[in-house]
């Protein structure tokens, strides 16, 4: 995995990252933080569920700059490190995680590793847990985590080192609605 | 209409935009060319049959090259794959195709966990 950006930033004095990167194709980056900022604005899915989901993900896709951010809703819905240090393999176990994060958590490893891991208990887990909406909109988050986390990976732009950093949850941008 | 979008069926909004973001994606390529990179990364995943490359130039052979790496191998692609199709698309290019292309292979896996039905639609 590359730590050397195989694109050039196209914001004048910024180095290569995701937003300056994206800002080649600025009617993609402006539709996805339209997008992003809706589903994080969304009360259907709570903002620590969508967060766990993010977390499993970057753990699985190895992507070190999702893996060290934070999303300051879900750290105000509780979400501290000592629950996320039990996103990790046997999170079923974990007496940090609720039932309903379990579940979403199942969804997510079938959805980014194997489908398989979601039948028959995990598949009636998730339905008891969750609604179809819910379930939808979980469904989305983890599909564009999954795209984006391979994207910045495969577009070189990982960071070699990065502190954990919380950032405001993304917005819906006014002029976007 | 992808999995995601179906899914999404109860939330319009939502599902508008995330519908405009992936045709703003795709209109940022060839749309022979998104066609095959869907149809590559939809094999991969056992999803269809994989692209006829006969007549395909080299440049569009690189590209579905390294699409095929993308739902199983993102971490292997090296510095030479990805510099290949940015030699062949172009930096814009390159962004567009990476998101595409990463997005297809999501999308896929949407499908393959039923997520539509998931979501009562």
């Amino acid at each position: 995995m590359s730590t050397i950006p195989r694109v050039s930033s196209a914001i004048a004095g910024e180095p290569p990252h995701f937003g300056s990167v994206l800002a080649h194709q600025p009617a993609i980056a402006e539709s996805f933080f339209a997008l992003y900022g809706r589903f994080w604005q969304s009360e259907v899915l709570s903002a620590r569920i969508k967060e766990v989901a993010r977390m499993r993900n970057a753990r699985v896709t190895e992507c070190g700059f999702c893996r060290n951010v934070r999303f300051d809703k879900a750290v105000a819905q509780g979400l501290g490190e000592e629950v996320v240090d039990d996103i990790t393999d046997g999170y079923e176990t974990s007496a940090k995680l609720t039932d309903a994060e379990k579940a979403a958590l199942k969804f997510t490893d079938a959805l980014i590793h194997d489908p398989e891991l979601l039948t028959g208990d995990a598949r009636a887990a998730l339905q008891r847990h969750l609604t179809p909406a819910q379930i939808a909109e979980l469904g989305l988050g983890v599909t564009l985590f999954l795209a984006l986390a391979k994207a910045l990976i495969t577009m070189g732009l990982e960071p070699e080192v990065m502190d954990r950093t919380v950032l405001p949850t993304p917005a819906v941008l006014e002029a976007a609605e | 209409m992808s999995a995601v979008c179906a899914a999404l069926a109860a939330d319009p909004v939502l599902a508008s935009h995330y519908a405009d973001f992936s045709a703003k994606a795709e209109g940022a390529l060839d749309p022979a060319l998104v066609a095959l990179v869907r149809a590559a990364v939809a094999a991969v995943h056992g999803m269809g049959a994989a692209p006829n490359e006969s007549g395909l130039d080299a440049g569009t052979r690189t590209c579905l090259a390294y699409a095929r790496r993308m739902p199983f191998e993102h971490t292997a692609i090296t510095d030479a794959e990805a510099a290949a199709v940015v030699a062949h698309l172009g930096e814009p290019g390159f962004v567009a195709f990476s998101v595409v292309t990463a997005l297809a292979d999501a999308e896929c896996r949407a499908e393959l966990v039923g997520l539509p039905e998931l979501a009562g639609a």
